[in-house]
């Protein structure tokens, strides 16, 4: 079974997000923050990891950044964010991001930007 | 007293809120373990209900009763050899690598903050001796600081209850340690070793002259402390260390909950946390 | 026994010496090069002795911290404007939320949100901000908030909010924080948001929170 790191400070994000992933099929794990994330990523990595941008102490540019740096480093990340500009999913690029989401998600969207990146096909 | 009960949507409110706060999270199996403090609490601060005191927990000042549910929320008890995954790292990782990374002849200093009765600096320095060889060619100063002037009168004492000991080696006890009817008493040699010190770890002008750690324990501390007096004691904690030091925490509190000034690392023993060797 | 005990002298305190630590000496280390000096010297900044001292080193914190690119300095600039509790300098942390800066803007979050007697007339005029960007940041702000009307704030706020991510942060805290006051509230937010399915999962969680 594949393993997915939700990294987000909303509970209720956390918890959406983890129940469309879980009826799907894969197991979930969740962080508050990016250093929580990266706290559990060296732990025992995940085939993914779902980075919000505005995480507080270490945000989703500062963990990817760590994440990249390390042994680990090449784990397909998704960043998800409000913003919604050209210039956001750049930067999310520049920072090591394989791919960007907007909020809201909707379930469907989230499943078919999750699939290609675990090398599923996504259908 | 009215019955009080926690509902199953109290129980997820308050284990929201305490993950935030402390990076603690209590799964399902803990539901008995948490309701049965939080009524305990409830009753105590006469609030009546999960509702008014939830409302306490998080909009008092001063913090205090989020302090003390905490501390029923975490055992927290001081012994030898407490948490001694975290020494195994100390001597397999962390003193090998500064020790590597290392470019003067100054000694290697260890910072253990709250020193409370003393067990824990003890026990690294017993630790240091019993398992790192390289301890013969390098010198170590191992400084432990408490607020509380009393408590640190008896860690200079070094007088210990046979519960204290109870979870280290036989063969320590009968090396370091002196029987005094029912207690132990750490020998002289071990406490000539630590320097202990009063330090209020919030004050500025206090920890000023905490300059050149190499290593910091700081655990079970912090987690009792607010969220920006827990940001100050890591900023403290960041000048205290020289570029590449570490960080030791308690195993139940996460740096993640604190600041982002340090880097995590993983050694086969424990995660810790270290300054950046470029900082300055 | 290689464990020594430390030597008589003191460690050497570079910082120290260099400046004196009265109020000058620490506005003038506070531009010195060295990143530590700048740390040490905001760091004794929360020692201030009275009003006047305290307003002249929070309006001097406040003036340096979009030009500090240290994080590190930046931190402790930030942890000693809390503590001092200035609250022309705190009024004035308000405008970094309008900075591209990630992590300036969430450490700014996070200090505004530990001085709430002082920062909460700020937040309520960025309740009504004309950017939703600073909306969502005025939620999180609220997210744990010492304050007893960040319930009502919040019911106020989704009951005319039209930008869907600033609904679904302020439900968000309200799973947290509401209370049975919120239900109204909410289910009138479910009715005007019917295509959104993490906003429905959300006031839905929310409900079952409130629930008495």
């Amino acid at each position: 079974m594949k393993r997915i790191l939700i990294i987000d400070d909303a509970a209720t994000v956390r918890l959406y997000h983890r129940q469309i992933l879980e009826k799907a099929g894969y197991l979930v794990e969740e962080a508050f923050n990016g250093l929580e994330a990266l706290e559990k990523a060296l732990q025992a990595p995940f085939d993914l990891y779902l980075v919000d941008i505005n995480t507080p102490k270490l945000d989703g540019f500062g963990f990817l950044r760590e994440l990249r740096s390390q042994p680990i480093t090449q784990t397909p990340a998704i960043m998800i964010s409000t913003m919604a500009e050209e210039r956001d999913r750049q930067q999310a690029a520049a920072a090591g991001a394989n791919d960007y989401l907007v909020k809201p998600v909707r379930p469907e969207q989230l499943l078919a930007h999750v699939r290609p990146l675990l090398g599923e096909v996504s259908t | 007293m009215a019955d009080i009960s926690i509902s199953e949507q109290d129980f997820e409110k308050f284990r929201e809120f305490f993950y935030r706060k402390s990076g603690i999270q209590f799964d399902d199996s803990k539901r008995y373990f948490v309701d049965k403090r939080l009524i305990e609490r409830i009753e105590a601060t006469q609030s009546g209900s999960f509702r008014n005191y939830f409302m306490l927990l998080r909009v008092q000042a001063s913090n205090a009763e989020l302090q003390t549910l905490t501390n029923l929320m975490t055992v927290n008890e001081t012994y030898f050899f407490r948490e001694e995954y975290q020494f195994d790292s100390l001597v397999n990782s962390i003193l090998p690598e500064i020790v590597r990374l290392k470019q003067d002849q100054k000694p290697i200093r260890i910072w253990v903050i709250p020193s409370s009765s003393g067990e824990e600096a003890y026990s690294i320095a017993i630790k240091l001796l019993e398992c790192w060889p390289a301890i013969n060619e390098v010198d170590v100063e191992i400084i432990s600081s408490d607020i509380d002037t009393h408590i640190l009168g008896q860690a200079r004492q070094g007088l210990y209850s046979a519960r204290s000991v109870a979870q280290m080696p036989t063969r320590y006890l009968q090396q370091y340690f002196r029987r005094v009817g029912q207690n132990w008493q750490i020998c002289d040699a071990l406490r000539d070793a630590v320097e202990f010190t009063r330090v209020n770890l919030s004050d500025p002008s206090d920890t000023r002259a905490y300059r050149g750690f190499d290593v910091v324990f700081c655990r079970n501390l912090l987690i009792y402390f607010d969220d920006i007096s827990r940001k100050a004691a890591a900023e403290t904690f960041y000048d205290a260390l020289n570029p590449g030091g570490f960080i030791c925490l308690g195993h139940s509190e996460s740096m993640s909950r604190m600041s982002s000034l340090f880097r995590v690392r993983k050694f086969p023993d424990a995660i810790v946390y270290q300054k950046p060797l470029e900082a300055r | 026994m290689p464990l020594i005990k430390p030597g008589q002298t003191p460690p050497s305190d570079e910082e120290k010496r260099r400046w004196p630590r009265d109020a000058d000496g620490l506005l003038r280390a506070l531009d010195d090069s060295t990143p530590s000096a700048r740390r040490c010297s905001a760091r004794d900044m929360a020692n201030a002795e009275n009003d006047a001292q305290r307003a002249l080193f929070a309006a001097a914190l406040l003036a340096r911290l979009r030009s500090e690119h240290e994080v590190s300095v930046r931190e402790v600039m930030l942890t000693t404007l809390v503590r001092l509790g200035d609250i022309a300098a705190l009024s004035g942390l308000a405008d970094c939320l309008r900075t591209d800066d990630t992590t300036l803007r969430n450490e700014v979050i996070e200090a505004m949100r530990e001085a709430p007697a002082e920062t909460a007339p700020i937040i309520l005029e960025l309740l009504g901000d004309a950017e939703p960007s600073l909306r969502v940041f005025a939620v999180n702000i609220l997210e744990s908030f010492r304050h007893p009307d960040v319930e009502h704030w919040l019911i106020d706020l989704i009951s005319h909010e039209a930008n869907v991510n600033v609904c679904a942060s302020a439900v968000d805290v309200l799973c947290l924080t509401g209370s049975t006051a919120s239900r109204p509230a909410l289910l009138a937010l479910r009715q005007r948001f019917p295509e959104e399915p993490f906003l429905q999962f959300a006031i839905d969680l929310a409900l079952k929170r409130t629930a008495d």
